[in-house]
């Protein structure tokens, strides 16, 4: 308080008088009291003044090491991840850029209805999500998602259900789970099945609580012997899991399916952060109702975020099949995967898994997980596998979102759909890839075909594919790009992106060229699905693999970027591309499914009969000779399951 | 001089009480939010329109981020419904059929905003899924800007300005809600 005091005399010897008399040094000593005090009353109110702006520095300097906030959300400034390759682009979390049409138009419910998919797996209405405890049993495929039964955006979370013999043709059953619970009150969200050695099944879940917790939850079938599943019943002791110490408790969801480890107990991963590094958490246990937090994480890398929907499982390096998830061994690597918050996108690594002390090690550290390959460069997320015993493979499920309006949503009543199941292998070719490929079920809805083969499109034009009705196809094609022009063509340091570049309009001496679908007569709306050739000054050649939303419609508020990504094409590999276009969704496959893209296109005149496909080649110095075969889909009449037959 | 050392010991017993306290309405004062609004606001496009939103709700001054979040999303509402009354009132006096067609289609994007963006946004706030509230958000502005595209052929677009503070409000709500992931 003293130091404050600026007016405090440094020293008290100023009109003391060593020879005053008593009463002299009585009044003295009054009148230094008086101004001892006086000055103290000064004093007091400056410091109080002072006090005032002194906390406020203490504030501001507080601020710029981080926030005042609840520990929680503590969080330093966060650094984007390095390069993640020509194909990331610009993040989506940005606005969508929406071109300057100066279309004015709204949409009719006859463009509405068109976009409804007929072989893509979705609800009769409202919104969808993630995939979620994808299983087969007792004869029959089980989807379950994350649903909101009362609108066409994400709310109220609830799990549908359907079931299907082949993966492609859904009936609808009731809702299986509800948030009926404390545990789940404010969303019953995304989990994973396990099917024990007895054949029983048990479902983890994550539900967020009354008071916005994110907590795992255990649940099984009401009826074992029911093979529709149609009832669930969640554990009378949920919770089985909150969040751990130095977890928040909204970064903690998600289970994966379990996995046996040698000792016999069963494993599983939750992916959460710690700042702004995307971690799996491991977590032992023998009944799924005791669990042990196992030290350390299964995997983290910095600079990702949090990591949703993690799935971790095994390939095989030589098989044609897939494995059950516990399966390990010399000739199996692991796959870790993660849906990124930050960018909505998913992605994969391949690498080994130590048992021991459960972490996973990726082959290539510069494509560890997060930071490099994608499941699929369009819009794709929260992706799923299970292992399907019945046919022995890998089967993979991703939510596939819309990139049209809410308003245009709530209008047309709806909102997302799933990709087709891709089934998963390891690429031996690469040994970096995994390839997807649609089921093979899939081909039991094609119909008629038209083929053509050896069709030559020169530099600069566009052919016409005389097929009938072009809204539901399945499109297998081969591309050849003229060898002389390849080699003569001279190489440049320019560097390409699909998602920087012009899109199919932009013409490179060796590329764009693949087909248009969804196009109309005039071109004047036209989804591109193509690619791009560079070659480098030093000779070597960079294949792209884009698809071009810029003039997939006149309307306004949809998406119109620009997907894509590099694609590995190894010597002797011709281009090969499938597409299926079913309405609103076109997933194309290149290289096998090496690389993939799923878009959501929402043509205003390119509808129905007036739907065309095209081949084009776009590139200034090569012809390219193209082989294709187009089937007609049929529908997968997805359907409530019939009333009478429920049990 | 009893007075004059009733009258200092009153003082020091007063400075003892006033100063700490003094500190403490200090920090009351300005909130734990204070400089958090401020430094929030920095990494939205719109810094001044987020200071003032902001700052302009009591709930502002003691709020986190996820506090601030739901201010905004709040305010994103009460605006978007005013401009909602607007248009409305715009309509029941327009005469020439182009301009009901855009003010209706506005009546559209704004019903978008108000039933669907904004009611989503803040249960994504609140349940810890931020992502869905980032994507509403966003769609809010976009929903302001097709709003505005109407009017291109228009001689006037009479709700600009309020049209504009709906769409910059929900960019920097966007913005902070990002901040969650």
């Amino acid at each position: 308080m003293a130091d404050r005091n600026p007016f405090l005399p440094v020293s008290s010897s100023d009109g003391f008088n060593p020879t005053g008399t008593q009463v002299n040094r009585r009044k003295l000593i009054k009148q230094l009291l008086t101004i001892f005090v006086g000055l103290l009353a000064v004093g007091l109110f400056a410091a109080l003044l002072i006090g005032n702006n002194g906390s406020d520095n203490a504030h501001v300097n507080e601020n710029e090491h981080g926030s005042l906030a609840s520990s929680t959300s503590k969080k330093p400034e966060s650094l984007r991840p390095v390069s993640r390759g020509p194909a990331a682009g610009v993040s989506e979390k940005s606005n969508r850029p929406f071109a300057n049409v100066d279309g004015n138009l709204p949409w009719n419910n006859s463009m509405l209805s068109w976009q409804r998919t007929a072989f893509h797996f979705q609800p009769e209405k409202n919104w969808m999500n993630d995939p979620n405890g994808p299983l087969f049993y007792k004869g029959w495929y089980h989807f379950f998602y994350q649903y909101n039964p009362n609108a066409a955006v994400w709310g109220d979370i609830v799990w549908g259900h359907a079931v299907s013999k082949d993966l492609i043709h859904w009936l609808h059953l009731p809702l299986a789970m509800v948030a009926d619970q404390w545990y789940d009150k404010n969303g019953v969200w995304t989990g994973s099945a396990t099917i024990l050695p007895d054949g029983k099944v048990v479902m983890l879940y994550t539900g967020s609580t009354a008071e916005a917790v994110q907590v795992q939850n255990l649940a099984y079938p009401a009826d074992h012997s029911d093979p529709l599943l149609v009832h669930w019943v969640k554990y009378h002791g949920n919770p089985v899991l909150v969040p751990p110490p130095g977890i928040d408790e909204k970064d903690f969801r998600d289970p994966t399916t379990a996995w046996l480890t040698s000792e016999g107990k069963w494993r599983i991963t939750i992916g959460s952060k710690i700042n702004k590094t995307g971690i799996a958490l491991v977590y032992d246990t023998k009944d799924f109702i005791n669990y042990e937090q196992l030290d350390g994480v299964l995997h983290a890398v910095p600079g990702t975020g949090m990591w949703e929907c993690v799935d971790f499982f095994p390939v095989s390096k030589t098989e044609e099949n897939g494995l059950d998830t516990s399966v390990n061994g010399p000739g199996v690597k692991h796959v870790v995967k993660v849906s990124l918050d930050d960018d909505r996108h998913d992605y994969y690594a391949v690498g080994t898994y130590h048992e021991k002390n459960s972490t996973w090690i990726p082959d290539q550290h510069e494509i560890d997980v997060g930071i490099g390959i994608r499941y699929d460069y369009g819009i794709y997320y929260a992706a799923k596998t299970f292992y399907d015993q019945n046919k022995n493979r890998r089967v993979l499920w991703g939510w596939i979102g819309e990139s049209d309006s809410e308003a245009a949503d709530k209008q047309k009543g709806w909102a997302s759909v799933q990709s087709i199941p891709r089934t998963i292998l390891f690429d031996k070719k690469t040994g970096t890839h995994l390839v997807q490929w649609p089921v093979e079920e899939i081909d039991s809805l094609r119909l008629n075909s038209n083929e053509f083969n050896q069709v030559t499109i020169q530099a600069g034009s566009v052919v016409p594919l005389d097929i009938g009705p072009a809204t539901q196809l399945d499109i297998i094609a081969k591309f050849e790009i003229d060898k002389e022009a390849l080699e003569k063509t001279t190489g440049s340091n320019l560097t390409f992106s699909c998602s920087t570049s012009g899109g199919a309009a932009e013409r490179g001496a060796l590329g764009p060229f693949g087909l248009l679908v969804l196009a109309d007569e005039s071109l004047s709306e036209q989804t591109p699905v193509y690619f791009h050739i560079a070659k480098g000054s030093d000779g070597n050649l960079k294949t792209f693999f884009c698809n071009d939303q810029s003039r997939s419609s006149e309307a306004s508020e949809v998406n119109k970027q620009i997907y894509g990504s590099i694609i590995p094409v190894l010597k002797g590999e011709n281009l090969s591309l499938r597409i299926l276009v079913d309405h609103s969704i076109i997933e194309s496959f290149a290289q096998g499914g090496r690389t993939v893209i799923t878009s959501r296109v929402y043509p205003t005149k390119a509808i129905y009969g007036a739907a065309k496909v095209f081949l084009f080649n776009n590139a200034t110095d090569a012809s390219v000779t193209a082989s294709l075969k187009i089937w007609q889909m049929n529908s997968a009449f997805i359907r409530p399951y019939p009333n009478d037959k429920k049990s | 001089m009893k007075n004059i050392i009733s009258f200092a010991l009153l003082q020091i017993a007063c400075s003892f009480t006033f100063l700490p306290v003094s500190q403490n309405s200090a920090l009351e004062l300005q909130g734990n939010g204070g400089n958090l609004i401020e430094t929030t606001c920095k990494k939205t496009p719109f810094y001044n329109l987020c200071v003032s939103t902001l700052q302009s709700d009591p709930r502002g001054s003691s709020a986190d981020v996820a506090g601030l979040a739901r201010i905004g999303a709040d305010k994103v509402k009460e605006k978007a419904t005013a401009t909602l009354g607007q248009i409305t009132g715009l309509l029941t006096g327009a005469k020439d059929p182009k301009l009901k067609m855009a003010l209706r289609d506005c009546v559209d994007y704004y019903n978008a905003i108000i039933k669907y963006d904004v009611p989503v946004a803040i249960e994504a706030i609140a349940k810890g899924n931020p992502k869905f509230g980032v994507q509403s958000l966003n769609d809010a502005a976009n929903e302001a800007d097709a709003c505005e595209r109407k009017f291109q052929n228009q001689p006037k677009f009479p709700i600009s300005d309020s049209n504009k503070v709906v769409h910059d409000l929900s960019a920097v709500v966007a913005s902070i809600v990002q901040l969650l992931l």
